[in-house]
């Protein structure tokens, strides 16, 4: 209201990176109970649904596995690469703008390789509406990941713009440390519905 | 300034009271229980009214006694001049009193109400039940009785379908005799276990003087409910679960009726009805009437 | 995150050699000052709450004058809501009943609590700048505003508001062919989604902010109790919001995809959407009471002249409200067809959960004791609030039990009940912290004469308006029935609905006094003094209203809260921000 200025010698106004990493984790709190309500109706809509409960041909394949597998690998291997970035990139030394490269190329791959299998499922005429209680499951919590993994692309490309310009240093780099801690939020999320979804 | 001599609060509660008698008056020429519950006429009622006059009692004392103390420190300690308010943050003690009584109250309503629950609300219905089977649709109520053979046959939500709405089991002999009727027809003084079952939304099934309520629901054969008229009468079955736009009027008549009469009943309906084979058990002709 | 935390905080508040001055735009419509936002949140909760109670309204003239044309406007309303000759109709009450509760709900009492008295009190009472951030914080209101187009827009498509209730029981809400009201339910899924968003980017702002940025000295434990029911607060929205946005998520897709999570004969399960739902609803109606109550404990504290009674109990119950709010959700699903011995189960929790309140009100009568009570407006509304709660608790314990529930569910005693802890708790509450607060946010007092004729006639409406509903649904009046008058057994309860119905006209009316004596005490109420309720907390040390970035010196505290009346002292307060002079004999707890 009244934009009186008055110098203030106060508590943080600025929130320092600890005030953030404590806020996004605050935040991934939400997230996970997001995941939570929906794993939590997979499960009951799977247990009710019993003989009618179909994996599709698409989904069975022992190649389509092994595609999913790698691909899975692709993400926890983007945590670790991710994980390496950080501490180069803070502290400044060598190759953090690489790594932070490759995490998001993995990362890519993992999209890439759902985005196929979405397409062979529905030539194959499996799709959310048309492939009963299964099916939309399968395409909303794959789907609901697959933003969460799209979104964290974009938020590490929008990290990686930083640390080109200059502008991730020893004192500011907490918007890298959210963009890391999602990211293995992301992940963990995707062993577990790697998991139910192609294993159980 | 004081509580009471703010002229607002006697202005306030004049008025209230004033108001709540004109209501009283002008509601007056009543048919029946205006202001309370309509007379019981089940046996488990019987239990529930017990229960909920215990609870009213419970209820009402803690709220009189709450009431009255709270206004009284209200008027007494009203703000005057030169008596300061008591300094005083707590009292651990109290604090420890006004925690276990209530959570000793409250776990003791528990066990009563389970012991109804489980004991006579949902006790195994007895061998000589009346088997009923009602479903609902869009908006509508249909019964089906066992037909000669007394037996209504297995039945399951699976197989309940625009033609089959009570879902019974194709292959079973004992479904073939049902027959249905628009109007539920029961016994005085008979255990009548029921069947629920929803072909489209979930509706509800509710008799204010039965003193039941049970979702039905799509996909769910539910079969725990049932209950002992205990007058003979006229009642109304009342859909109350929200369930489009026709909720408001999705109704039926429950007629109950001397064992006599209803045998009569019984044996006209259950001669009607030829005992064919195939799939389509049950007519809905009689129900499309709505 | 972090850049815009940067620029917020740096070159706006800094201003040492040149005054930065921020545009129009930057000020009013996307401000980053806590604030800015409150008072933001302020204007559009009050204007739902009149949308809101219009649609009431409309409730109650349906059931006291059913088939009657609604005078003056009835022609105007658009078809899917009235007939031609402008009566409404069974469609059109449904998503009447609908959309009443989903805008009181998320529109006007979760925004009011959290939106407007999170925001405004949480940086001043904690003693820091603004929120941790700033940049979310006025995210989340303009996605809150979003939101309550998107729910409100269903009013002009042809099929109308969503009708399948605020609960929005599937498959009736999942399918347009049963639910009449396609895309009416699927903006209601959408603006759910979008609430849902808003309530999570505050709740992390407010509990960043009270963990990471109190001002030296101020412990856990001398938190305002205010602070104390929004920080709890915030966490059931943390973990109860995303559920319900999962849950709006698949009904979405039911509605407009042919996926079948709620569609029983493809496998679905109706019942998953209630426990979804109720998942969320439950803590929901904790979201709407706590922080209500933390308010109310404030101003019962600072008008009895005494230090709360029982400050830990207090907060000790809260929390455990908070725990225990997620474990009662199947009280609502007794006879929903679910197991029975889940049932029974909920039956317990539910009955455990009712101690802790039982320990606030015994608390609030113990801080009214011994006090030196000044009735002021805001003191009525809050003393109103301990007794109103009471009566809405107590009806909740009929419903926990079992067998009693059998019989009053989906009656008028649940309306009853949801009114008297929403209406008569929370709005209470709320209505009077409006009056307690609006001095620090707007600079000027409001009329205490025309306040108290509000509170007068609201109470007294009130309860002549929700009482007798007790008595409708034991007669045995379902809920969301258009026209009670086709039921015999309800013939005769007719009276009394039309009773209740005027009643609830007198109870809106009364509330535009509120609204009359707000907007007109902005502009011609007496200039507020800083501390005019001779308050301890940090926000009464400012000036009214506090500049931006609020304390010029970072205040240091010394004290509890509530230190009032304390013995040896001239004045009856201590403030926060003062050590306790030699003669005072505080005492230490
Ligand atoms: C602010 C909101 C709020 C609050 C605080 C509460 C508080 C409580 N509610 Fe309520 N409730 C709603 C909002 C709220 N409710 C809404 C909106 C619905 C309907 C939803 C819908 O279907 O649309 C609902 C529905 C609802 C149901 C479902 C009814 C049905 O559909 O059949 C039940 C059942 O158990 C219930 C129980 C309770 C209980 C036990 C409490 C307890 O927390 C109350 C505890 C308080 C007290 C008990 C009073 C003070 C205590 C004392 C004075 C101590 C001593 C007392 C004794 C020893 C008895 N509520
Ligand atoms: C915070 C929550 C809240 C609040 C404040 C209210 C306020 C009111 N409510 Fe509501 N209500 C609910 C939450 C709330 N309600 C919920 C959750 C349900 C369940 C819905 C469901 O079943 O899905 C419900 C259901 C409900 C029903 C049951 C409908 C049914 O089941 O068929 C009724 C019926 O009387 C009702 C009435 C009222 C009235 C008269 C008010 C009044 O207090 C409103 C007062 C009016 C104002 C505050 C507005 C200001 C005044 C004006 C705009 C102008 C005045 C104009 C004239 C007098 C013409 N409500
Ligand atoms: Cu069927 Cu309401
Ligand atoms: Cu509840």
């Amino acid at each position: 209201m009244s934009a009186s200025a008055i110098a203030i010698d106060s508590v943080p106004h600025k929130a320092g990176p600890n005030v953030v990493r404590f806020g996004m984790i605050t935040f991934l709190a939400s997230e996970a109970m997001l995941f939570s309500g929906l794993i939590c109706g997979y499960m009951v809509l799977r247990a009710g649904a019993g003989a009618a409960w179909q994996m599709p041909e698409g989904l069975k394949g022992g190649f389509v596995l092994v595609k999913t597998i790698a691909a899975t690998l692709c993400l926890i291997a983007s945590s670790f690469t991710l994980h390496f970035s950080e501490a180069r990139l803070i502290k400044g030394t060598r190759y953090g703008k690489l790594l932070l490269a490759l995490t998001i190329v993995l990362g890519t791959l993992f999209l890439c390789n759902q985005a196929d299998e979405w397409r062979n499922l529905f030539h194959e005429g499996f799709w959310f509406n048309s492939a009963g209680i299964m099916g939309s499951c399968f395409f909303v919590l794959t789907g609901f990941h697959g933003c969460h993994v799209a979104i964290g692309v974009i938020l590490l490309i929008a990290s990686l713009i930083r640390a080109l310009t200059g502008n991730i240093t020893p004192t500011k780099h907490g918007f890298l440390e959210c963009t890391g801690l999602y990211w293995h939020f992301v992940d963990i999320v995707w062993v577990f519905l790697f998991t139910i979804l192609y294993i159980l | 300034m004081s509580f009471w001599r703010s002229s607002f609060a006697r202005c306030g509660l004049v008025l209230t009271v004033l108001l709540a008698g004109l209501g009283t008056c002008w509601a007056d020429p009543r048919t029946s229980n205006l202001w309370w519950m309509p007379e019981n006429a089940s046996e488990g009622g019987v239990y529930i009214d017990q229960l909920m006059w215990f609870i009213l009692f419970l209820t009402g004392i803690v709220f009189v006694l709450t009431q009255i103390v709270y206004i009284f420190f209200i008027v007494k300690y009203r703000a005057r001049k030169g008596v300061p308010a008591t300094y005083s943050h707590g009292n651990n003690r109290l604090e420890i009193i006004w925690t276990a009584i209530p959570t000793a109250i409250f776990i003791g309503l528990w066990g009563y109400s389970n012991h109804l629950w489980w004991d006579v609300l949902h006790s195994t219905p007895p061998a000589n039940s009346l088997q009923v089977g009602v479903a609902a649709y869009q908006f509508g109520f249909s019964f089906q009785y066992p037909g000669t053979d007394g037996k209504l046959g297995k039945a399951e939500a699976s197989f309940v379908s625009n033609d089959n709405m009570f879902g019974n089991d194709p292959s079973d002999p004992d479904a073939k005799d049902n027959f249905t009727s628009s109007v539920l027809e029961i016994p005085v003084n008979r255990p009548v276990h029921i069947r629920l079952d929803s072909k489209d939304v979930i509706h509800g099934f509710y008799i204010p003087q039965f003193r039941i309520y049970q979702d039905m629901v799509p996909g769910r054969m539910i079969d725990w409910v049932w209950f002992t008229p205990t007058k003979i009468g006229k009642f109304q079955l009342a859909c109350s679960q929200l369930c489009g736009s026709g909720h408001y009027n999705m109704k039926a008549d429950i007629e109950v009726v001397s064992e006599a009469d209803f045998e009569k009943w019984y044996q006209e309906k259950a001669k009607a009805v030829q005992p064919q084979p195939g799939a389509k058990l049950t007519s809905v002709t009689e129900t499309k009437d709505q | 995150m972090s850049q815009t935390i940067v620029h917020s905080g740096a070159e706006t508040h800094t201003g040492t050699a040149h005054h930065h001055e921020l545009s129009f735009f930057h000020k009013y419509i996307w401000s980053e000052d806590h604030k800015t936002i409150a008072i933001q949140y302020l204007f559009a909760s009050l204007f739902f709450l009149l949308i809101g109670g219009l649609l009431a309204m409309g409730v109650r003239y349906q059931l006291a004058f059913s088939g009657q044309p609604i005078p003056l406007i009835g022609s105007l309303l658009p078809r899917w809501l009235v007939t031609d000759a402008g009566a409404i109709q069974p469609q059109g009450y449904n998503g009447l009943v609908t959309m009443h509760a989903t805008v009181m709900v998320f529109l006007v009492v979760m925004p009011l609590l959290v939106g407007v008295f999170g925001n405004f009190l949480i940086p001043l009472k904690i003693g820091a700048p603004d929120m941790a951030f700033p940049f979310f914080n006025a995210l989340s209101f303009w996605l809150f505003f979003a939101s309550g187009i998107i729910l409100l827009s269903s009013f002009f498509v042809p099929t109308g508001f969503p009708a399948a209730g605020w609960t929005s029981y599937a498959p009736l809400s999942a399918n347009g062919a049963y639910n009449g009201s396609q895309a009416g339910q699927s903006l209601w899924c959408v603006g759910i989604f979008i609430n849902g968003l808003a309530s999570i980017a505050g709740a992390v702002n407010y509990i960043t902010t009270i963990i990471n940025m109190r001002a030296p000295g101020m412990k856990m434990f001398r938190l305002p109790l205010p602070v104390w029911a929004l920080f709890i607060t915030a966490i059931l929205l943390l973990l109860a919001v995303p559920v319900l946005s999962a849950a709006a998520a698949m009904l979405f897709f039911d509605l407009n995809f042919g996926t079948s999570f709620f569609e029983a004969n493809r496998y679905g399960q109706p019942l998953m959407w209630q426990h979804l739902f109720w998942f969320f609803g439950h803590p929901e109606v904790y979201i709407l009471i706590l922080p209500a109550m933390g308010l109310v404990s404030e101003m019962l504290a600072v008008f009895s002249r005494k230090p709360i009674f029982g400050y830990k109990a207090m907060v000790y119950a809260m929390a455990a409200i908070g725990v225990l709010g997620f474990v009662v959700w199947g009280h609502h699903m007794f006879v929903s067809g679910m197991n029975l011995m889940l049932s029974s189960a909920f039956s317990f929790s539910t009955m455990l959960i009712a101690v802790p309140s039982a320990i606030k009100t015994f608390n609030w009568l113990g801080t009214v004791w011994g006090g030196s009570i000044r009735f002021t407006t805001a003191m009525c509304f809050a003393l109103a609030f301990v007794s109103m709660f009471v009566i809405g608790g107590l009806s909740g314990i009929y419903m926990a039990s079992t067998p009693v529930d059998l019989f009053i569910h989906h009656t008028y005693f649940i309306v009853a009940h949801i009114h008297y802890v929403l209406f008569g708790g929370s709005l209470f509450g709320i209505f009077g912290a409006i009056y307690f607060w609006y001095p620090k946010m707007f600079g000027h007092m409001m009329n205490e004469f025309w306040g108290k004729v509000h509170f007068v006639l609201s109470f007294m409406f009130f309860n002549l308006t929700f009482f007798p509903m007790h008595n409708l649904g034991l007669n045995g009046m379902p809920r969301r029935i258009a026209d009670p008058s086709l039921y015999d057994f309800l013939k005769s309860s007719q009276p009394l609905n039309i009773f209740v119905s005027l009643s609830a006209f007198g109870l809106g009316l009364s509330t535009l006094i509120f609204f009359v004596n707000f907007v007109y005490s902005m502009f011609k109420g007496p200039k507020a003094p800083r501390n005019p309720w001779n308050s301890t907390t940090l926000e009464w040390t400012l000036p009214s209203p506090p500049g931006h970035g609020n304390f010029p010196v970072t205040p240091t505290v010394y004290n509890g809260p509530y230190e009032y009346s304390v013995p040896g002292m001239d004045q009856d307060f201590l403030p926060q921000n003062q050590p306790a002079p030699e003669a005072a004999r505080v005492a230490v707890h």
